[in-house]
């Protein structure tokens, strides 16, 4: 007898969707390690050159350093400033709270091209140059939707005895939030500003629009791709898509634990975030 | 001392968001009603934009273009994500939560690589014409799909189905399996228990995937310049090219709005539609 989670069609979907999902990738990955330029069958054999010419490409190198430092500090300021308005917004019965929460989620429902180009325009009106700065601030109008959506999750979902425990108790607000609130939350809210990093360090679609003449990794990819076609993008991709992962796990692990510990569910906190999208 | 309360300290995000993502809006709303020079702008007020945003051909196969990719990788990505969504939800199955790792994984993979993977495939000279060649099904390239608006289509819905499959599981969240078992034991099979449980819950959440997915996609300007090829071109692209080489803000910020606008007529006939099927206001009983 076949119960109703036992779906063989919806079984077979699943597989498809992760085949469909990843083959892509993994073609990536392999014809990174080709021994010659050609990204098309026979496969002659692996080899590692592709790797060795990126990483003695100046250019590549410069790309990455500017990738980095933007989307560091992309996601230091999106961890500050979500994790004091999620924490605004979930200890307040202010009736701005859900103008406030639809300003904060606003962001995700725009296209990257409308957000690129709108800041293009400002920039251009009040005379800042292009730099990695103006790069920076215009990821953090793109990321902050993700990390507050987690972060308010998370936030919401505290047992607020605790907090008003401590405050009975005379502690002040700093020290409830410091000694009560931050140990419950503070896996969710790194794992949500890993997130925030790695969106940052992959944007293309508005940073096409604000950076000036600098580069980063992905502007480097792009670039490299109009003009030829470059096997060593394949050794970049494949490098990117690690350490991207690599990220992923980090978020993951950290979220699903913290939800592990407080209920005893392997939930990692994406899921729940998405539900209270509105 | 003035103490301040909760909602004070949201103060910084909000600033930052009115400085860089409300008023460059603003401005460049505004921009769209005035007339436009090389990199320069100009009163007085006009609709003129509007008017060329609206009558140019070549803006009208773009738009029609971004209305067929659009909804084609939006329905795509529904349909595919839902029998994903109702396995991750209901399976018993240990690989679970590796499926889940592997599918939200696969949202970050970059956005660029995905568009780079799907020509390195695809390609004329790519991994499909070159693997058929080698097994001697083919002597000259398929064509069919590059450089259209097919090859548009599939790298979209592959940028996009695992955000949809975790939207829509997430809305599966509270249907409980005991529902489904209830359904059962009143005789309902497996059809029934999807027409009658199954797709009602669901309807709210796809709805929201699927706006999300027509969106980023007719606005999509990255994708089809690496694939769209001549016939697979998107309205995203001419706003990105009047913004940049061509240089006339006042009509690429007409033709950004005037896509805006029917995005909103959307969403209003979507909204209706779940409200006229009463589908926007399951309830769930415990």
């Amino acid at each position: 007898m076949t119960g109703p989670g036992r779906s063989g069609l919806a079984g077979a979907f699943t597989v498809a969707g992760v085949l469909f999902l990843w083959g892509p990738l993994l073609v990536v990955v392999l014809f990174s390690l080709h021994s010659t330029a050609a990204l098309s069958f026979p496969f002659r054999g692996f080899s590692l050159r592709w790797y060795e010419e990126i990483f003695s490409s100046a250019e590549v190198r410069s790309a990455a350093e500017n990738s980095v430092i933007v989307a560091t500090v992309t996601a230091a300021t999106t961890l500050l400033l979500g994790t004091l308005a999620a924490y605004g917004l979930t200890r307040t019965s202010s009736r701005a709270r859900g103008p406030l929460a639809l300003l904060f989620f606003l962001p995700i429902t725009l296209p990257g091209l409308f957000i690129g180009t709108a800041l293009l325009v400002a920039f251009a009106r009040v005379e800042v140059t292009l730099s990695l700065a103006t790069v920076a601030a215009a990821h953090l109008v793109y990321v902050f939707p993700f990390f507050f959506l987690i972060a308010r999750a998370a936030l919401d979902r505290l047992d607020p005895a605790l907090e008003e425990a401590a405050a009975d108790l005379g502690a002040g607000r700093w020290l409830v939030f410091r000694r009560v609130t931050l140990p419950q939350v503070w896996p969710v809210l790194v794992g949500a500003a890993c997130l925030a990093f790695a969106l940052s360090f992959d944007e293309f679609v508005i940073t096409f629009f604000v950076i000036g003449p600098d580069s980063t990794l992905p502007m480097f990819i792009w670039s490299t791709l109009r003009r030829t076609i470059d096997p060593s993008i394949n050794a970049i991709s494949t490098l990117l898509l690690l350490f991207t992962l690599l990220l992923f796990v980090v978020t993951f692990a950290l979220t699903s634990w913290s939800e592990r510990r407080r209920r005893g569910s392997a939930e990692p906190l994406v899921v729940p975030a998405l539900k209270d999208a509105p | 001392m003035l103490r301040a309360g909760p909602l004070a300290l949201a103060a910084p995000a909000v600033a930052v968001l009115l400085v860089f993502f409300v008023a460059p809006l603003t401005a460049f709303a505004v921009y769209s009603l005035l007339t436009g020079a090389f990199y320069e702008v100009s009163g007085p007020l006009t609709l003129d934009n509007y008017r060329q945003a609206v009558e140019s051909p070549l803006h009208r196969t773009l738009a029609r273009n971004s209305l067929l990719v659009g909804l084609f990788a939006a329905v795509a990505s529904v349909v595919f994500a839902l029998p994903i969504a109702y396995w991750l939800r209901y399976t018993r199955s240990r690989w679970r939560l590796v499926v889940m790792f592997l599918i939200i994984a696969s949202f970050l993979a970059s956005y660029l690589v995905r568009i780079y993977a799907w020509r390195t495939i695809l390609g004329s000279n790519g991994l499909i014409n070159s693997g058929l060649d080698q097994i001697g099904v083919i002597d000259d390239p398929l064509t069919f799909f590059l450089y259209n608006r097919f090859a548009v289509t599939v790298a979209l819905v592959h940028i996009y189905l695992p955000y949809v499959v975790l939207v829509l599981y997430a809305g599966l969240g509270p249907l409980s399996p005991a529902y489904l078992e209830t359904a059962q034991d009143l005789g309902a099979g497996r059809l029934q228990r999807w027409r009658r449980v199954v797709l009602p819950v669901a309807a709210a959440p796809a709805a929201s995937a699927f706006l999300f997915v027509f969106v980023l996609s007719a606005a999509d300007y990255v994708t089809p310049q690496f694939l769209g090829g001549t016939s697979g071109g998107l309205l995203g692209v001419i706003v990105q090219q009047n913004m940049t080489a061509q240089g006339d803000y006042a009509l690429g910020a007409a033709i950004a709005f005037a896509m805006l606008a029917a995005f909103l007529a959307l969403y209003g006939v979507v909204a209706l539609a779940l409200r006229l099927t009463r589908l926007d206001r399951l309830r769930f009983v415990s």
